[in-house]
């Protein structure tokens, strides 16, 4: 007994040392199926499941490494391998982080955009009772960013108060294209009450969308030589063009129930992206061991047609070939839907957990596209 | 049996239960005993829970966990942190993952934490009332 406490005693001492090199991981292994006659079902965000059950849609795996620099310092490094990308390993995030005060952090690197509640653990499902963050608020393209983020903390009496800003550029993948963004700026600020929490984030930055099949969606106005339909073609790419996020969200949590929302914006204007609102509201309750819960989330990014007015002042020949391509261009890329999901987590262990959900997904745009997906999940942490 | 023994029989194993129980939840917060700051069951909660780092002497706080298989933790995690073992580890897992706090080191019961508490000017850990011995300062968790 003496012995083995003479060794904690002693690892202790070494786990204080600067040299300590910690290694943490998550896995989420999910599997999923259609259930019912939907086979061809695609979900906008890639939740392609179907009438097969599959494990390699949104299952992952990852390992964290951090080591302490020095007192201040901290280097970060998270490797994640996707199921979606065939578990081929990425390192996702890679900062290093360098705490000025008590109250102020420094990161720089590649990390999370602080963009949500559960933005930073949106990976780790053992940290929310879904089994996956809602999809039509949280999948977005701008994630991860390259650059410095400043997090300010500080509390007063029973009030807590979390202050970030962001700056850098993102870069990703969106199915046969890239989107990039440069001198994005973010912002967020929450307040904390004990069991309750509001937080708002505001974000802009310069985006550009490369993608082959828009290119040749517009050659025919790019090649045109005519300044006007040249205009139109710039107006309808996003060039170096300007997006907005907005975000707001509120949580309350007394332990045995929770509620919580968040509704977020994502807008470029001048493009042929229709402005995306996306809400989701959930509550569950906390009963031992089993966390019920229910979740109802929309993607609303169906708005108006833009740019009619500039086809309008257009010479008239033009007008017959220009019509259906600033239209069909603009409702190939909107998106309407809602996911009901009623979901189950169970905590086998202190870093286990079992969950299982049935999502009823709604598609405003086709209603072919409809369908009802059965889900279940293993989280574990280390 | 005769109806009034069982009734005695009951009241003394309910009465044997809340003691028990009682015994069990009574939670001690210990330091060194060169160890001045002030600290409540507040504020254990916030050096616990990684909000806190210091204690009100401005010196370093090392808090000492306990593994989630020992008595006192459960108790601990409940009356202290105000939620379940479970739901303190998914806490601790938002933060490790998004590099922002690492978990208290866990040991295996009450005499390893006295142990590392009596040896460590910034250690503080809870144990069981009974456990207390000499060589920590305890302070009461009410």
């Amino acid at each position: 007994m003496k012995k083995l406490i003479a060794l904690s005693v002693i690892t202790l001492a070494s786990l204080s040392a600067q040299a300590e090199v910690r290694i943490n991981g998550f896995a989420n292994l999910i599997g999923g199926v259609i259930t019912g006659d939907d086979a061809s079902y695609v979900v906008n965000g890639g939740l392609g499941y179907d009438d097969k059950i599959s494990f390699s849609d949104e299952s992952l795996f990852a390992i964290q490494v951090s080591g302490d620099i020095n007192d201040k310092m901290t280097a970060t490094a998270q490797l994640v391998a996707r199921g979606e990308n065939d578990y081929k390993a990425e390192f996702e995030w890679a900062y290093i982080t360098y705490k000025a005060t008590d109250k102020v952090s420094i990161s720089a690197g590649r990390f999370r955009l602080p963009l949500f509640k559960y933005s930073a653990s949106k990976d780790v499902g053992y940290s929310y009772h879904w089994i996956t963050a809602p999809g039509s608020v949280y999948d977005v393209a701008f994630n991860n960013l390259d650059g410095i983020r400043v997090d300010y903390s500080t509390y007063v009496g029973d009030w807590e108060y979390n202050l970030q800003g962001a700056l850098g550029t993102y870069s990703s993948e969106i199915g046969t294209g890239n989107v990039t963004g440069d001198n994005v700026a973010l912002f967020t600020a929450e307040a904390a009450y004990e069991w309750f929490k509001v937080r708002a984030v505001a974000g802009r930055g310069k985006n550009t969308f490369v993608s082959s099949d828009l290119d040749a969606a517009l050659a025919g106005l790019t090649g045109s030589g005519v300044s006007q339909l040249v205009d139109l073609a710039d107006d309808l790419s996003i060039t170096n063009d300007t997006g907005v996020f907005l975000g707001f969200g509120i949580d309350i949590d007394t332990f045995d129930y929770f509620i919580s929302a968040e509704i977020t914006s994502v807008d470029i204007e001048q493009s042929f992206s229709s402005k995306d609102s996306a809400v989701y509201i959930t509550a569950g309750a906390r009963l031992g061991n089993f966390t019920p819960s229910i979740t109802y989330e929309k993607l609303d990014g169906n708005k108006d047609i833009k740019f009619l007015d500039k086809v309008a002042a257009l010479p008239a020949p033009y007008q017959p070939s220009v019509t259906p391509l600033v239209v069909g261009l603009q409702q190939f890329y909107m998106t309407e839907y809602d996911v009901v999901t009623l979901g189950i987590r169970y905590d086998m262990d202190t870093n286990v957990a079992l969950k299982a959900d049935i999502r009823k997904y709604s598609d405003d745009m086709s209603t072919e596209s409809n369908a009802t997906i059965l889900r279940f999940a293993v989280n574990y942490v280390f | 049996m005769h109806k009034k023994t069982l009734a005695t029989s009951l009241i003394s194993a309910v009465i044997g239960c809340s003691i028990s129980f009682f015994s069990s939840a009574e939670l001690v917060l210990v330091v060194h005993p060169s160890n001045d700051a002030t600290i409540d069951a507040k504020t254990a909660q916030r050096i616990f829970l990684g909000k806190e780092n210091k204690f009100s002497t401005g010196k370093e706080a090392l808090p000492i966990n306990q593994v989630p298989e020992s008595a006192s933790r459960a108790s601990f995690d409940t009356d202290t942190l105000g939620r379940s073992s479970t739901q303190v580890a998914a806490y601790w897992s938002k933060l490790v993952f998004t590099g922002k706090g690492i978990p208290p080191k866990e040991v295996a019961n009450d005499a390893e934490v006295i142990a590392i508490v009596a040896g460590n000017q910034d250690a503080v850990g809870y144990v069981d009332s009974a456990s207390v011995t000499g060589a920590v300062k305890a302070i009461s968790l009410n």
